[in-house]
C-alpha cells in the first residue's frame, strides 16, 4: 500500500502566463518514495455557481492573481492531514480536503488547492496498482473506456475576440473518422485550410491566435462563421466526416430584454436585440442549415425555459456550461427541467476527482451525453486526456490543434490511442451516449 | 546501462503541424523527447525530413522520419550504453552519411540524442542540466536572463515593421524567477496598452505568444515597449533586445534593406530602402535612444561585411547575435570567429542535430570569448529539454518566447524549478550557482 508521504506546492505560470497552483505528491510504498505531479487549470471568466479560485489579490504581484495563498493552505492546512493516508481512498481524501475546507465553494482553501493535491493523489493512485490513470479511472468510476471525439475550437467571437462575432465559439468535430488518430489529423487539416482562407480574405493578422488556439476573422456574423467553417471543411475533403459544434456563451450577450446579438458594439441602438424564443428559432435555422451537432450555451444561465423549449424541439446535443458550472445541484435540476441533454465537465468547477466522476455518473444516468473540458489558462498537465478516456464520456474539448496547452492533451490521446491498440474504440457516431 | 529499443512516433507540435516523439527503452525504464521545428529553416542547417504526401498533414507528415528511427536506428543503436552521448550521436551521424543529415532527417537523429541524454541523466542519479553540465565540462551552472519575445514585426507579422521580434531582457532582476514575473507583468500591461491603443484583436497572439499591434516603425514598438516598462515600474531592470531577421528584408534587386518591405502598393515608400551604411546609422540611433541590450542577425545572412563592422562599432557595449548568418553551423561560427563578425552565437539544437554538436558549438563560442544565446523555435512542445540545456551550458541567456502559450512556458517553468532546486542544494550543502543577471552574455 503507498501512502502519502508529504506535498510540495509552488508557483508556476499557466498557459496566459498567469499563476497557478503545482503540485508534486511524495508517497512511499516498501520504503521506495515515488513523486506525483499536477497542475491545476484556470478560467477567465468563471461563474458565480462555481468553485473558487484563490488568488492573492496581491497587486503588486502579478497584479493581484498570485497564488501564494493556495500554496499556503496545500501546505499548512491540507498536507498535515493527509500524510500517512492511503492513496487508493480517493473518495476519503477528497472528502477529507472538502472538509477542511468547510464551505459550500471551496472558498476557504481554494479550490485551485484542492484539485492540485486531488488530481495527484489520482495519479499516485494508478502508479500504486500499476495501472494507467485512464483505466484506473476506468476502474473507480466503474465505466468502459474509449477514445473520444475532438471538438476543435477554430473560430472565436464573444468576448473572446474583437470582431462582431456574439457567439463564443465554432468547433469542428470529426465524428466521420476511422480513429483519434485520424480524428486529430482530419481537425488538423481542416484547422490549416481554414487558416489559409482566413489569411486570404483578411490578411495575416487575422491568423494570430487567441487564448485557446482559435482564429478571431473580422467576421460581421455567426452565419459568416458558420459559412467560412463549411468553406474549410470542404477544402480539406471532409464533408460529411466533420461537423460543426457551436459554444454560444449567451450569458454574455443577454440583456434585460432578451439577447444582443450586436453586444459587441458599444452604444448600439438594440435593434439586435431578441428574444429567447426567436433565438431558438436562429438556432433551429442553423440546424437545419449546416452540420450541426452540438450546441454549447445557447440560453442565458439563468433561462432554464429556453433551454427546454430548444432542447425539446431538435435532435442535437445541447450542452450546459455556464448552466451547469459542473454543479450537482444544477445538474439534478437541468435533469428534471430537460434544460439540456449533455454537460460540460469542467473539474476546476467543481474542485476534484471524486466529485468530478460523480457529475458525469449522474449525467450518464440520466442519459445525458458528457463533454470534458479544458480551460482557457492550462499547462501541460494531461489528466483531462486520461479522464475522458477513463469515463469513457465520448467527446473532450480542449481547443484548437495549436498551442501546446492544448496539444498536449491531444498528443496524450495519440498515446493512449497507441496503447490500446486494437481497442481504442473511438466514439465517432456515438459521442453522445457512455 | 544499454539501450534496447527506440521507438518513434508522430505528434504534433504548437503550430499543428507533425512531429517525432522519440522513446528511448532501457532496462530501467523509458526516456522520451519531442523533437522543436523552425518555420523558417536555412539552406546552411541540417535537413528535417517530411514525407511530402500531401494527402496527408499536406506533405508535412513524418512517418518517413519515424520508420528511420524504429527501423535504422533503433537497431544500429541496440545496446549501446546510453551514457556514451559522444559514441551515439557519432554513430547517428555516420548511418546518415550526409553532410546536413537528410537521409535519416535530422528530426529523427535529434530526437534520439535528446532521450538518450535524459535516459543518461537519470541513470547517473543526476538532473538533466547536471548531466549536460558534466558532458560540457562546463563547472558554472547558471540560470539564464530570459528574453521574452512581445512585439512581433517581419514575416511573423501582418503589420508593417520591418523588424521580426522585439523581447523583453530582464537583467536587473535578482533571480530567474523575478524576472519571470517582471516579464508576466510587462507582457500584462503591453496587453492592456495595445488592446486599448489597437483593439482587443491586437491583443491575439503570433506563433511565439508575441502581440502583432498596427505598428509601421521599430521606433514605434520601442516606445510601446518602453511605455509598458515603466507602466509596469522596471524602467532601469529590463532592457530591450530586438531579432531584425535582416535577411528577409534584404532586397537583391537593389541591393538594400526595405525597411517597407511588407507594403507592397502604391503606398510603398522610396525612402525605405537603405544602404547597409544607412541601417547601421538606424541602429546607432536606436542604441543611443533605447536600453537595447541585444541585436540579433542587424544584417543579411551572407551580409558579413557589415555585421563586421556594426561588431566593431558597439559589440563592446551590446552584444550582436548571429543567428541566420550562423545556423548553429561550425564551419560558419569558425569563419565569424576568425573575422569577428559577430560575438555572440544563437544555439538551436536542431539547426545542428545532436546534442553532442550543440556541445561544441556553444564551446566554439565561449571559447572565443562569445556570448552564447540558447533559442527555442517557432514549431515547439512542451518538451523543456533547452532548458536544461541553457543551464547545464551556463550560456546565461534564453530566447522562448512571450510568457505565452505553454509551449513557451513549459521551459520558463522548468527553469524556474531548477532554480528552486539549485536554491534547496545551495541552502543545505553550499554549492554555488547564479542568475546570470548583468553579467548575462559572458560565460
Amino acid at each position: 500500500m503507498s501512502v502519502i508521504k508529504s506535498i510540495k506546492a509552488r508557483e508556476i505560470l499557466n498557459s496566459r502566463g498567469n499563476p497557478t497552483v503545482e503540485v508534486d505528491l511524495y508517497t512511499e510504498k516498501d520504503g521506495v518514495v515515488s513523486s506525483f505531479r499536477a497542475a491545476v487549470p484556470s478560467g477567465a471568466s468563471t461563474g458565480i455557481y462555481e468553485a473558487v479560485e484563490l488568488r492573492d489579490g496581491d497587486k503588486s504581484r502579478y497584479l493581484g492573481k498570485g497564488v501564494l495563498k493556495a500554496i499556503k493552505n496545500i501546505l499548512e492546512v491540507i498536507q498535515p492531514a493527509v500524510i500517512g493516508k492511503s492513496v487508493s481512498d480517493q473518495a476519503a481524501i477528497d472528502k477529507l480536503m472538502i472538509d477542511l475546507d468547510g464551505t459550500p465553494n471551496k472558498g476557504k482553501l481554494g479550490a485551485n488547492a484542492i484539485l492540485a493535491v486531488s488530481l495527484a493523489v489520482c495519479r499516485a493512485g494508478a502508479a500504486d496498482r500499476n495501472l494507467p490513470l485512464y483505466k484506473y479511472i476506468s476502474e473507480i468510476a466503474g465505466t468502459k473506456m474509449r477514445l473520444p471525439v475532438p471538438a476543435f475550437n477554430v473560430i472565436n467571437g464573444g468576448s473572446h475576440a474583437g470582431n462582431k462575432l456574439a457567439m463564443q465559439e465554432f468547433m469542428i468535430l470529426p465524428v466521420g473518422a476511422k480513429d483519434f488518430n485520424e480524428a486529430y489529423r482530419m481537425g488538423s487539416e481542416v484547422y490549416h485550410n481554414l487558416k489559409n482562407v482566413i489569411s486570404g480574405r483578411y490578411g495575416q493578422d487575422a491568423i494570430n491566435v487567441g487564448d485557446e488556439g482559435g482564429f478571431a476573422p473580422p467576421i460581421q456574423s455567426n452565419k459568416e462563421g458558420l459559412e467560412l467553417l463549411k468553406l474549410a471543411i470542404e477544402k480539406a475533403g471532409y464533408t460529411g466526416l466533420v461537423k460543426i459544434g457551436m459554444d454560444c456563451a449567451a450569458s454574455e450577450f443577454k440583456v434585460e430584454n432578451g439577447y444582443d446579438l450586436d453586444f459587441k458594439t458599444k452604444n448600439n441602438d438594440g435593434s439586435a436585440v431578441i428574444s429567447g424564443e426567436k433565438l431558438g428559432d436562429l438556432y433551429r435555422e442553423f440546424i437545419k442549415e449546416y452540420p450541426i451537432i452540438s450546441i454549447e450555451d445557447p440560453f442565458d444561465q439563468d433561462d432554464w425555459e429556453s433551454y427546454t423549449k430548444l432542447t425539446a424541439s431538435v435532435d442535437i446535443q445541447i450542452v450546459g456550461d455556464d448552466l451547469l458550472v459542473t454543479n450537482p445541484e444544477r445538474i439534478k435540476t437541468g435533469i428534471e427541467k430537460k434544460a439540456c441533454n449533455a454537460l460540460l465537465l469542467k473539474v476546476n468547477q467543481i474542485g476534484s476527482v471524486t466529485e468530478s466522476i460523480r457529475a458525469a455518473l449522474d449525467s450518464k444516468n440520466a442519459s445525458w451525453g458528457v463533454m470534458v473540458s479544458h480551460r482557457s489558462g492550462e499547462t501541460e498537465d494531461t489528466f483531462i486526456a486520461d479522464l475522458v478516456v477513463g469515463l469513457g464520456t465520448g467527446q473532450i474539448k480542449t481547443g484548437a490543434p495549436c498551442r501546446s496547452e492544448r496539444l498536449a492533451k491531444y498528443n496524450q490521446l495519440v498515446r493512449i490511442n497507441e496503447e490500446l491498440g486494437e481497442n481504442h474504440n473511438y466514439a465517432g457516431l456515438t459521442f453522445r451516449k457512455f | 546501462m544499454s539501450i534496447e529499443s527506440i521507438k518513434a512516433r508522430e505528434i504534433l507540435d504548437s503550430r499543428g503541424n507533425p512531429t517525432l516523439e522519440v522513446e528511448v527503452w532501457t532496462s530501467e525504464g523509458m526516456f522520451s523527447a519531442k523533437v522543436p521545428s523552425g518555420a523558417s529553416t536555412g539552406i546552411h542547417e541540417a535537413f528535417e525530413l517530411r514525407d511530402g504526401d500531401k494527402s496527408r498533414y499536406f506533405g508535412y507528415g513524418v512517418l518517413n522520419a519515424i520508420v528511420n528511427v524504429n527501423n535504422l536506428i533503433s537497431p544500429t543503436l541496440k545496446g549501446m550504453r546510453v551514457d556514451n552521448q559522444k559514441a551515439i550521436d557519432d554513430k547517428m551521424i555516420e548511418l546518415d552519411g550526409t553532410k546536413n543529415k537528410s537521409k535519416l532527417g535530422s528530426n529523427a537523429i535529434v530526437g534520439v540524442s535528446m532521450a538518450v541524454a535524459r535516459a543518461a541523466a537519470s541513470i547517473k542519479g543526476v538532473p538533466l542540466y547536471r548531466y549536460i553540465s558534466q558532458l560540457a565540462g562546463n563547472s558554472n551552472i547558471r540560470l539564464p536572463v530570459p528574453c521574452f519575445n512581445v512585439i512581433n514585426g517581419g514575416k511573423h507579422a501582418g503589420n508593417r515593421l520591418p523588424f521580426q521580434e522585439f523581447m523583453l531582457v530582464p537583467i536587473g532582476a535578482p533571480k530567474f524567477k523575478e524576472a519571470l514575473r517582471y516579464g508576466s507583468e510587462v507582457y500584462h500591461s503591453l496587453k492592456e496598452i495595445i488592446k486599448e491603443r489597437y483593439g482587443l484583436d491586437a491583443t491575439n497572439v503570433g506563433d511565439e505568444g508575441g502581440f502583432a499591434p498596427n505598428l509601421t516603425s521599430p521606433e514605434e514598438a520601442l516606445t510601446l515597449l518602453v511605455d509598458a516598462i515603466n507602466h509596469s515600474g522596471y524602467q532601469d531592470v529590463i532592457k530591450i533586445g530586438i531579432d531584425s531577421a535582416a535577411s528577409e528584408f534584404w532586397n537583391p534587386k537593389t541591393s538594400k534593406y526595405d525597411m517597407d518591405f511588407k507594403n507592397i502598393g502604391s503606398s510603398h515608400l522610396k525612402s525605405s530602402l537603405n544602404s547597409g551604411e544607412q541601417l547601421m546609422s538606424r541602429y546607432l540611433e536606436i542604441l543611443k535612444k533605447y536600453p537595447i541590450a541585444f541585436f540579433e542577425d542587424p544584417f543579411g545572412e551572407d551580409d558579413w561585411e557589415n555585421h563586421g563592422k556594426i561588431t566593431a562599432a558597439i559589440g563592446n557595449k551590446i552584444q550582436i547575435i548571429g543567428d541566420d548568418l550562423l545556423c548553429t553551423n561550425p564551419e560558419r561560427i569558425k569563419k565569424a570567429i576568425s573575422e569577428k563578425t559577430v560575438n555572440s552565437l544563437l544555439l538551436k539544437i536542431n539547426q545542428i542535430g545532436t546534442l553532442t554538436e550543440t556541445i561544441e558549438a556553444a564551446k566554439l563560442a565561449k571559447e572565443a570569448g562569445w556570448g552564447c544565446l540558447v533559442s527555442h523555435r517557432s514549431g515547439e512542445t512542451d518538451d523543456h529539454f533547452i532548458a536544461d540545456l541553457v543551464v547545464g551550458l551556463g550560456t546565461g541567456e534564453i530566447k522562448s518566447g512571450a510568457p505565452c502559450r505553454f509551449e513557451r512556458l513549459s521551459k520558463y517553468n522548468r527553469l524556474m524549478k531548477i532554480e528552486e532546486e539549485l536554491e534547496k542544494l545551495h541552502r543545505s550543502n553550499g554549492n554555488s550557482f547564479e542568475y546570470a543577471g548583468e553579467e548575462f552574455y559572458h560565460f
